[in-house]
């Protein structure tokens, strides 16, 4: 049994059901056991008045007067019954209630005792009887033995007994099926920051959210400060390792910026500075595209904060705009916003921003940058699809092939060209997604970057 | 037109200073950002070039701290760091535009002038008002389609003046603009070379295209004919 809660529940029924039927047994033998004593205390009453009713016939036999003070003597099948026999078991008397009734006769106590018995009648009413055996003075010194016995049916007593466990139970039932209600209810509750952590670790792995919410319970609390401490040692981590490389090949760039200026000082010797600045451009391009490569190769998506696309690209636009104030390219911006790119921003900037900037390079007039969740098997699974579209001379089919390959075959590439595409590519493939140049409806090209949403949301 | 140039390679920052001196610019120079900044918020400039990464005070922070204080001038920002993060936050921080390490110096004058020319209303680098023409990547001057003979120092003056069409300049900022720190501030040698360009540009004195606006300075009086 995987679920907490699953085993919680059938705990408690287990418990609940050995509680509530200890209890009842309890319960309903004590009921039994005061009504059975009851009864037996009313038999004795009603003996001690038919004892006390009997009166020698002038026979000499013992018999007992019509009218009885216990008035259900009196009444046929009212459920008491009385009957006197003499030492043969004969029956001398017998009450007008047991009218057509054979009053079984099991066993005779001892004279002087009293015998409670379970008996039933021919119709398995069962009944509980009280017989006394006692020798009546007739007269002087004769002494006569007879054997009194009072009978009760027991049937409204069962009656009351099944009456009492029906409601014992039905009760029971209720407050166990209340228990058990409110105790799923209330791990359902006590659960909820459970589920909420591990959305919220969903949410990061999709990048939707940057780290734990503070807001757990103090026996929860210390998970999510250790999670969100891994998640920043993590990130931490992963910017250190960028920066140093960042640090590395920035730090080249300088020197080689000046080089080039020294260079350009060397006025006599046109030629070998051309070559030397060849040198330069190849060396700069190559630093370059390590630098470009995507910051979120082989990392952990963890790390990661989630981009407001919509953000970023207004941002962009905005720098474009600048750049290329001669131009004015319209640039049109279509995003569905809020779409989230969960990746690096560094990373959806590189792509968004060499896009933009290729198509604002070549077009003529007219930009479009449309970013929209990518349907995959008919459905948006947490994907995007960035499709950037020029009116400019377009791409034709052999050169976008060596557009997409300068990236993977740098060193026998020739330097002073735009990377853009390939790195473009690049980081679209570390991301699982992919590139395709097409001819936009605007009559130039169209690049559509493809971003498949992460494994395992 | 006076430059500042931040850079803290001392080989850079001297070639380029160099190269923007025979291209016809005053320059300031500043190799950290602390002093780049003073710079920058106390010279008579018309445009920064300011390297991002720099000790002290950042690149970043120098921009976020001109516009904040109202320095509305070009700046262009050179950076080793290419990726789009760099330049959109260089961009979005309030510079104009950048150049990506290593340059050449062509591209960084080229953008230069461009910023210039814009920041001065123009869209193009030909510069066209009623029948004078000024070609700031060709640094000449036609009137009427007739090329007009002009020394360095008259065609920046004139270059001044024309991208800002319809300011009023005064004398101080003229010479603060056009002469290096170490030329003698006089300013009577500026009269002296508004006459001369007077003379020049208009022999008959029919378009009158240099104002003097008694005690306040002079202003390019043409009507512009393309802008943006």
């Amino acid at each position: 049994m995987s679920s907490l809660s699953a085993r919680l529940l059938v705990s408690v029924s287990v418990l609940l059901l050995f509680f509530f039927g200890v209890t009842i047994v309890v319960l309903d033998t004590a009921f039994r056991k005061a009504g059975e004593q009851a009864r037996e205390d009313i038999l004795d009453g009603h003996l001690m008045q038919l004892l006390a009713a009997a009166e020698p016939d002038t026979d000499g036999v013992l018999s007992l007067p019509p009218d009885l003070p216990e008035a259900r003597f009196g009444n046929i099948g009212s459920g008491l019954y009385a009957e006197l026999r003499d030492a043969d078991s004969d029956v001398v008397w017998r009450s007008r209630s047991a009218l057509g009734l054979d009053i079984p006769l099991v066993a005779t106590p001892e004279p002087g005792n009293r015998l409670f018995l379970e008996e039933s009648l021919e119709d398995n009413t069962p009944l509980l009887t009280l017989s006394m055996a006692v020798q009546w003075e007739i007269a002087d010194n004769e002494l006569k033995p007879y054997v009194f016995k009072v009978a009760e049916s027991l049937d409204s007593f069962n009656a009351q007994v099944a009456g009492f466990r029906r409601q014992l139970f039905s009760w029971f039932a209720a407050v166990a099926l209340i228990m058990l209600l409110s105790i799923s209810i209330l791990l359902r509750r006590l659960l909820r920051p459970l589920r909420q952590i591990e959305s919220e670790i969903g949410d990061i792995e999709d990048g939707r959210r940057a780290s734990l919410s503070e807001a757990f319970p103090t026996e929860l609390a210390g998970v999510a400060r250790n999670m969100n401490l891994l998640i920043d040692s993590e990130r931490a981590r992963s910017d250190r390792y960028r920066h140093t490389l960042d640090n590395l090949a920035h730090s080249l760039k300088t020197p080689l910026a000046a080089l080039r200026a020294l260079l350009s000082e060397i006025i006599a010797q046109k030629d070998i500075a051309g070559r030397f600045d060849e040198q330069i451009d190849r060396m700069d391009e190559i630093v370059r595209y390590q630098l470009r490569k995507p910051a979120a190769s082989g990392a952990s998506k963890l790390g990661l904060t989630p981009v407001s696309v919509a953000k970023e690209v207004d941002r962009l636009v905005d720098g474009l705009n600048k750049v290329y104030r001669d131009k004015q390219p319209a640039i049109e911006v279509d995003v569905a916003d809020p779409i989230r790119f969960r990746g690096d921003s560094g990373d959806f900037l590189e792509l968004a921003g060499n896009l933009l900037d290729n198509a604002c390079k070549w077009c003529e007039q007219r930009v479009r940058i449309r970013i929209v969740p990518a349907i995959i098997a008919g459905e948006s699974a947490g994907g995007i699809e960035i499709v950037v579209s020029d009116d400019g001379p377009g791409i034709p089919g052999e050169a976008a092939d060596a557009l997409l390959q300068r990236g993977t075959r740098l060193d026998e590439s020739t330097p002073g060209h735009g990377i853009g595409l390939a790195i473009v590519k690049d980081i679209a493939r570390s991301y699982g997604g992919d590139l395709t140049i097409q001819v936009s409806d605007l009559g130039g090209a169209e690049i559509k970057v493809t971003i498949p949403p992460a494994p395992g949301s | 037109m006076r430059l500042l140039v931040i850079e803290d390679d001392a080989t850079l920052r001297e070639s380029l200073v160099l190269e923007f001196g025979e291209a016809g610019f005053g320059v300031e120079q500043a190799a950290d950002g602390r002093e780049g900044l003073y710079f920058a918020l106390e010279y008579p400039i018309d445009l920064a070039v300011i390297d991002l990464g720099l000790p002290e005070i950042s690149g970043l922070e120098i921009i976020r701290e001109l516009r904040e204080k109202g320095k509305t001038y070009p700046i262009l920002i050179l950076t080793a760091r290419d990726r789009w993060q760099d330049k959109v936050d260089g961009l979005s921080a309030g510079a104009d535009d950048y150049v990506v390490k290593p340059f050449h110096f062509e591209e960084v004058s080229a953008r230069v002038n461009a910023l210039l020319r814009r920041s001065g209303g123009w869209a193009s680098p030909i510069l066209n008002a009623g029948p004078v023409t000024l070609d700031m990547t060709r640094q000449d001057v036609t009137v009427d389609d007739k090329a007009i003979e002009l020394t360095s120092f008259e065609y920046k003056i004139i270059e001044y003046l024309m991208v800002r069409a319809g300011q009023v300049i005064s004398k101080t900022e003229l010479t603060e603009r056009l002469y290096d720190q170490d030329f003698e501030r006089d300013s009577n040698v500026i009269e002296v070379f508004i006459g001369r360009l007077r003379k020049k540009l208009d022999p008959e004195s029919t378009i009158n295209p240099i104002e003097t606006l008694r005690g306040r300075g002079y202003r390019f009086a043409l009507e512009r004919s393309q802008s943006d």
